[in-house]
């Protein structure tokens, strides 16, 4: 039994077993004369790899082992945790919320070089009228540029910097439900492989988007989108359910809910939003995915099924996503601000209720992404209204980060710099959002690349720069290392100028008429594509900037005190990096999360009593 | 040291003068390249003003992150900032002008809305069919068929657009208007051409490889040429040519 310990290897072995018992024992069924279609074989064969993966990486024994009867052995269990400095544990099914957060954000990173280069791909493609690489090449790595970078968008901060932090900064030892915390990562690897290597398949064509009826049509490279996005979606919604219960029941004693940090918050209203809409599209994805394999008709529209019908659904959740995206990432800025100006975070109670807003408008205005779609007229009348209301709570967390930042005594280390970054990023973005929420100004503007400079600024602005904020913020805290502050300055300035000489550019494309996810355009819009092409390989080197400065400072950084930035929230009151159980002892909370300027006449170390 | 009252009246003057040369500056362009039609002239409306009405908000934010970031650096100094956890008119006052800039900007939207969309009446119609990857014009006043769009000038032309395999999007730049074709369904739309002419038309929905080259040209004449231009060609005619690369669909 104990021949390969449960690990990565078992569970490569275990894919293999249930890939081939899938869809071997679907071919054999197509040999002996029964009709099997290739999506049926790449159905079953992913769906039992994807539990033999499962199996193999340890992800039920716990579980089996009490089932059966057998003693379990808790100890064993603990010792999961892993032993500190040990770097096989993160290649391990581990319960400890920190080794799990790390494999969140190695992973993201990963993830995000990979949907980089796709990027590089298609700049190369555009860098110039005409085509190279041809126009299916180009619609194929666009869509895997998407999906991925959407992965991206999701996981990091929530699955990343939310699994690490939440506990330690609410004062709890781990997650309510460390298993099921560790089976939400492990259900990620594989469908992330299968969305890489769709090539193979075919590749996948119609955007992550995914519209029927071209996502009916289209090769078996989308299917093996479809159920990857299903499984992302369904560790999603189990890391959702794992925060709620986290952040409401195992809060240290005195950490109210208005004394919680404003990255909780954040995390709070993102997993509501994860929990609420993800099964959504779930259920809007695997009917697709029925009319592709098994011939239903829910969105075929020459059987009775009705192609708008899935926009609604998918924007029901997409729209919501974009928040899941971006909450983390103002969360983080918001934490972050008062560190670095010395003052309390301005207007605190106002920005949670913010957030809770934000939450709640999300599910109503998912339809501006629908105003040439053929929907009812009347309905473009609500939705550009919930739309344009939205920029109002979006608004409160400008009036939060200025009016703390404003008589402030501002230490621009690298993470304030990802703050500046930030907030000039999102505004564009936000001030862009209401020329697309318009009705009559979004008929010009619509699918061309007015939107996706939108889009970018939005989500890169939101997420991406609130994730590099948070991971130099917390990288001492993380690793026990400090990261160079020059190189982090040097990625900040090279990384922020590419990407504006990047986006800004392609607002103007977009009045002149470029569309959207086309390989080629106009010859006149030629020189500025060049520009573009330039700066966003730009994009890609500052990056590496990035991976260089956290690679080499977590092996040979100088030694991180437990507070270097002198904050007051609880993360920094254990060592860095923590220990397995977060505490020594759990503190007790006796003040508010930011109470610089010695509001309550409470010193920064006296907040929290060990 | 600056009291903080006079840094207050600084800034807002700094931005009070980068909004109104902003905003001048903004007020004067034409944002749509090419407008010829009612509709693009509306749109092109909304497009200034939402541009001049964004300069004060982005300087308001811009000149709040620049000047803290020149005067209020801590320069070594390890001191902590002033206690301040918020000020309720400040917040009274952010909040109410997000509302009223929210509440006319939708006003205004939902005007222009109802201006472009509003009146379901035409002097001209023509049917759109959409396929992987061509345009088919019909003109049920004669039965004639194209593969140009050929609509008047100065006359509220009625397009009613059909999809046969996958969503397409019909789309003139210099129109303004932009409508998804849609398997199974009828869409519709009115546009008004202003100005004759020749422009190019575009598909705007992904769909499929040929979406890039999927474009078709338009023609806006006076009603005369128009009607010499319908009478030459022959009903159906199109379709009898073979159908370009479209047929053989991806799936």
């Amino acid at each position: 039994m104990r021949a390969l310990k449960p690990g990565l290897v078992r569970a490569v072995v275990g894919a293999a077993i249930g890939a081939v018992i899938g869809a071997g024992s679907l071919i054999l069924a197509g040999i002996v004369g029964m009709e099997i279609t290739d999506g049926e074989i790449l159905g079953l064969g992913y769906l039992l790899a994807l539990i033999g993966f499962l199996f193999g990486i340890g992800a039920f024994r716990f579980w089996l082992t009490w089932a059966v009867g057998r003693e379990v052995n808790i100890e064993e269990e603990h010792a999961a945790h892993g032993t500190a400095g040990d770097w096989r544990r993160y290649f391990l099914f581990t319960t400890d919320h920190k080794v799990i957060g790390v494999q969140y954000l190695a992973t993201a990173f990963t993830l995000f070089l990979v949907a980089g280069s796709a990027a590089m791909l298609m700049r190369f493609e555009l860098a110039q009228p005409g085509l190279v690489l041809g126009k299916e090449a180009y619609n194929e790595i666009f869509s895997t540029h998407g999906a991925m970078m959407i992965t991206v968008a999701l996981i990091s901060i929530v699955g990343g910097l939310g699994n690490y932090l939440v506990p330690i900064m609410i004062g709890a030892r781990d997650m309510a439900f460390p298993k099921t915390n560790a089976l939400s990562y492990w259900l990620l690897p594989l469908p992330i492989l299968l969305v890489a290597i769709n090539p193979l398949l075919g590749g996948f064509d119609s955007g992550w988007t995914a519209y029927p009826p071209l996502s009916q049509q289209a090769n078996l490279g989308q299917q093996a989108y479809l159920m990857a996005f299903v499984t992302v979606g369904v560790a999603s919604i189990l890391s959702a359910i794992n925060f709620l219960v986290t952040v409401f029941r195992m809060r240290a004693s005195g950490m109210s809910l208005m004394r919680m940090p404003i990255f909780v918050w954040a995390l709070t209203v993102t997993s509501v939003l994860g929990l609420v809409a993800t099964s959504v599209v779930a259920g809007a994805f695997t009917m697709l995915l029925f009319d592709r394999v098994l011939g239903t008709s829910f969105f075929r529209a020459s059987r009775g099924g009705d192609v708008i019908l899935f926009q609604h659904l998918f924007w029901f959740y997409s729209h919501p996503a974009v928040y899941i995206m971006g909450l983390p990432g103002l969360g983080a800025i918001l934490e972050i601000v008062p560190v670095f100006a010395r003052k309390p975070l301005f207007a605190y109670p106002l920005a949670v209720l913010s957030f809770i807003s934000i939450g709640v408008l999300s599910f109503m205005v998912w339809a501006h992404h629908m105003f040439v779609s053929g929907m009812a007229t009347f309905f473009h009348i609500p939705i550009m209204f919930t739309t344009e209301l939205i920029s109002v709570p979006t608004g409160i967390v400008f009036l939060s980060a200025l009016g703390t930042i404003w008589m402030g005594r501002l230490h621009f280390k690298v993470p304030m710099l990802w703050v500046f970054g930030f907030i000039w990023a999102f505004l564009i973005g936000g001030i862009t959002g209401v020329f697309l929420a318009d009705v009559p100004t979004d008929l010009t503007l619509h699918d061309t690349y007015f939107v996706v400079a939108h889009f970018h600024y939005t989500i890169v602005g939101g997420a991406i720069f609130g994730l590099f904020a948070g991971t130099y913020y917390w990288f001492p805290k993380i690793t026990g290392r400090m990261y160079s502050e020059r190189l982090g300055k040097l990625h900040f300035w090279w990384f922020t100028l590419a990407f504006n000489a990047t986006f800004l550019p392609m607002f103007w494309l977009g009045i002149e008429g470029m569309r959207r996810r086309v390989a080629d355009y106009s010859p006149q819009l030629g020189g500025v594509n060049l520009w573009v092409s330039f700066a966003a390989f730009n994009i890609f080197l500052s990056v590496a900037v990035f991976v260089f400065n956290i690679v080499r400072s977590w092996r040979r950084g100088p030694q991180a005190e437990a507070n270097p930035w002198r904050a007051q929230t609880l993360e920094w009151q254990t060592a860095s990096p923590p220990p397995i159980q977060n505490f020594d002892h759990i503190p007790t909370v006796s003040s508010g999360p930011y109470e610089y300027g010695g509001g309550l006449g409470v010193p920064a170390e006296g907040r929290a009593t060990p | 040291m600056t009291p903080p009252r006079r840094h207050l009246w600084i800034a807002a003057a700094i931005w009070a003068v980068l909004s109104i040369v902003g905003a001048v500056l903004v007020a004067g362009i034409q944002i749509i390249p090419v407008i010829a039609s009612r509709e693009a002239g509306i749109e092109n409306s909304a497009f200034v003003l939402l541009a001049v009405l964004s300069v004060p908000v982005l300087m308001f934010v811009v000149v709040g992150l620049a000047y803290s970031a020149i005067w209020f650096r801590a320069n070594g100094d390890e001191a902590d900032g002033p206690p301040i956890h918020g000020h309720r008119g400040f917040q009274a006052a952010w909040l109410g002008i997000s509302f009223a800039l929210v509440i006319g900007l939708f006003a205004y939207g939902a005007a222009g809305l109802v201006d472009i969309r509003g009146a379901q009446t035409a002097d001209f119609e023509v049917q759109v069919s959409a396929e992987q990857w061509a345009w088919h014009f019909t003109y049920p006043s004669t039965g004639a068929t194209s593969k140009e769009l050929h609509i008047p000038v100065g006359q509220r032309v009625h397009i009613v657009i059909n999809s046969d395999d996958v969503i397409h999007s019909f789309w003139v730049p210099a129109f303004g208007i932009k409508q998804d074709a849609v398997p199974g369904r009828t869409t519709e739309i009115y546009v008004t051409a202003t100005v004759a002419g020749t422009y190019p038309g575009l598909c705007a929905e992904l769909c499929g490889f040929g979406h890039t080259n999927m474009r078709f040209t338009t023609v806006v004449s006076n009603r005369a040429a128009l009607k010499a231009w319908l009478r030459k060609q022959k009903p159906g005619s199109e379709g009898s040519q073979p159908p370009p690369s479209g047929s053989e669909s991806a799936s």
